[in-house]
């Protein structure tokens, strides 16, 4: 809602007129992107909340929870711990009009928006709510720049910091969430947060809506069959996706027995009680990296990214279409894609190049 | 004694950068050069200084090299603490960091920097930028904003596209408050010629250092609006051999960032 308290971005910003008006409108005519902060409970209160398993392959994850139209959150960060393995079954399975919330990432936004642009009747991407989209040192993202100068998908801008309290709104189950940033920079114009006064000192305070995606998908290190996880190295905004989302996909490289997330209880990051699906899957996150169990694969990096590089340089959808068709479309499933690009060798070379971290299973 | 030919530009931002760190602070750093500043302050004159790395560790000890990714592996190596994005933006908003490395496309006078898109308008964006990732919550909250840039007359404008990251916004005395955010705000800005700090008078950006052999008015020459001159501009510092051995053996053994040809975005 505009009460009309802003900073003073609105008299030195030089965006033009119709770009605020029509930002100012997304804030004043506000809507949640997916569920509103009620609905999410009411999702919540009507879950079962016994101790049931919930193991089950990431294809029948995916059949029982992806619909067209709905908001996906992703957890991981830019290349790490990213939930490429439950990816990667969506794009096959097929989903459009997504919503699609992160912090920072790579090869996901990038998979869905290569698969948007080959088979545009297959996957689509309605609107992104983001910090960031790049490949850090690979470089800049080119579907990215592609869609976004194409005028293909709707943004909605914030910081890594942004993305993050919106998610841990959701979790909190608080339909907003007060931060010290935005205000003053051009965010504040054309984002759906909003300034105010504090009504207890007084001081302009940006807020941000809550952000409650209708699903999260999560990789981890561990998980027991119910969906208690451990997580080891960056929690990313893990924890606060799981909780903040109507429901949870959580793929795991390891299941570990519930006696072991007993004996520490203090190492579970999500409860049980906010996943809706285990789904036990080996190198889950590859390309990208999980602390403990592998290293990035930036060979994979590379190569796929390349392929869009030439793409929008050149308009010619010819190689990236035969990647979707030989690596999605070409495979049943993660371990035969896997098995099709990497030999055993390459897999212990990954797994060396971690280095060791110190995770607990037991 | 080092000649400056000797010296690559990205070894001349890293030594300045880490020259610009006080020792026992919080240096929040993104990928790449900022942690081999941070890394080659420790070396030398900071021996306290500690890393947040914003997938969410503090003080972590890179002793297996350069990490590729903020959130990589790496990164967490010997923390002290880990936990995730949440965790050490709150730390910095509470006011437990003290530096901000962030980079950006575009900076105007009073240390405002994009780094969301060039051309066209917002909606339509001739040249997309991944946005802000955690730089826009950096220079809200941390306490003092180094951006590091490349001194070109394009990029050194009257104003920016679109403030992603806020500087010192119109240049007024309270544009800060009144946006609500934390920080003090621009404390340096480091190129491969120049240093430049901010007048406290003006908050405008004002050329502390340039390089040997390059003079005030050649520096002016690269940017776009009229830099205030310091009282005692002075030459940068030129690293001795004892600061390259650091920074190409401990700070970036694989040259991965030091050994670059051209300045990236």
């Amino acid at each position: 809602m505009e009460k009309g308290v802003h900073s003073k971005i609105v008299s030195w910003s030089v965006l033009d007129k119709e770009t605020v008006a029509k930002q100012k409108k997304r804030k004043t005519d506000f809507q949640y992107w997916g569920p509103t902060p009620k609905e999410a409970r009411q999702v919540a209160a009507a879950k079962n909340k016994s101790l049931i398993s919930k193991t089950m392959s990431i294809q029948q994850a995916v059949e029982k929870y992806v619909k067209d139209g709905m908001h996906i959150g992703f957890g991981g960060f830019v290349n790490t711990r990213v939930p490429t393995a439950i990816l990667w079954h969506i794009i096959k399975k097929g989903v459009k009009d997504l919503t699609l919330t992160f912090t920072s990432h790579s090869i996901c936004p990038e998979w869905i928006a290569g698969a948007m642009l080959v088979y545009p009747e297959h996957v689509s991407i309605k609107r992104v709510e983001l910090a960031w989209w790049g490949y850090e040192i690979i470089g800049i993202a080119p579907l990215l720049r592609y869609l976004a100068a194409n005028e293909m998908i709707e943004m909605d801008d914030y910081t890594n910091y942004g993305i993050a309290a919106r998610f841990k709104a959701g979790a909190m189950g608080i339909p907003f969430i007060p931060v010290r940033e935005n205000g003053g920079s051009d965010m504040e114009l054309v984002n759906r947060g909003t300034m105010i006064q504090c009504p207890f000192s007084g001081e302009n305070t940006y807020i941000l809506p809550a952000c409650n995606p209708d699903l999260g998908i999560v990789h981890v290190q561990a998980a027991d069959k119910y969906g208690n996880a451990r997580i080891f190295g960056p929690l990313c905004t893990c924890p606060e996706i799981s909780q903040a989302a109507a429901h949870t996909i959580l793929s795991c490289e390891t299941i570990i027995d519930n006696t072991a997330i007993r004996r520490y209880p203090n190492l579970t990051e999500i409860p049980y009680l906010v996943v809706d699906a285990v789904c036990e899957q080996k190198f889950g996150s590859w390309p990208g990296a999980v602390y403990g169990e592998y290293w990035f694969d930036m060979k994979q990096f590379l190569n796929f990214r390349s392929l869009c590089e030439e793409f929008h340089k050149t308009g010619n959808k010819d190689k990236l279409k035969a990647y979707y068709d030989e690596y999605f479309f070409g495979c049943d499933t993660w371990d035969d894609l896997i098995a099709k690009i990497l030999s055993p060798d390459q897999l212990v070379d990954l797994r060396k190049q971690d280095g060791g971290q110190p995770v607990i299973l037991s | 004694m080092v000649s400056l030919a000797d010296v690559s530009p990205y070894e001349m931002i890293a030594f300045t950068g880490s020259r610009a760190l006080e020792d026992n602070t919080i240096v929040f750093v993104g990928t790449g050069l900022p942690i081999i500043a941070a890394m080659h302050a420790q070396l030398t004159h900071a021996p306290n200084v500690n890393l947040i790395f914003e997938s969410g560790s503090l003080a972590s000890i890179l002793d297996q090299g350069m990490p590729m990714s903020v959130g990589d592996t790496r990164c967490f190596r010997n923390a002290v603490f880990a936990k995730g994005l949440c965790a050490v933006f709150e730390l910095t908003q509470r006011g437990y960091a003290d530096y901000a490395f962030i980079g950006g496309a575009q900076i105007d006078m009073y240390g405002n920097v994009c780094s969301t898109y060039q051309g066209g308008s917002y909606l339509k964006p001739k040249v997309r930028f991944p946005g802000s990732g955690g730089a826009g919550a950096m220079a809200a909250n941390c306490e003092k904003t180094i951006a590091i840039m490349a001194l070109e007359k394009r990029r050194f404008i009257k104003q920016v596209d679109f403030i992603t990251s806020i500087g010192f916004g119109d240049g007024s005395s309270d544009y800060r408050e009144k946006a609500g955010v934390m920080g003090k705000g621009p404390y340096r800005v480091i190129t491969n010629q120049a240093l430049f700090g901010f007048d406290e008078e003006t908050r405008r950006m004002m050329l502390l250092e340039y390089l040997p052999g390059k003079s005030p008015e050649a520096i002016q020459e690269l940017v776009d609006f009229e830099l205030l001159m310091a009282p005692q501009v002075r030459e940068m510092a030129i690293p001795t051999e004892h600061d390259l051995m650091l920074l190409r053996t401990k700070c970036d053994p694989e040259g991965f960032f030091l050994g670059r040809k051209i300045v990236e975005q």
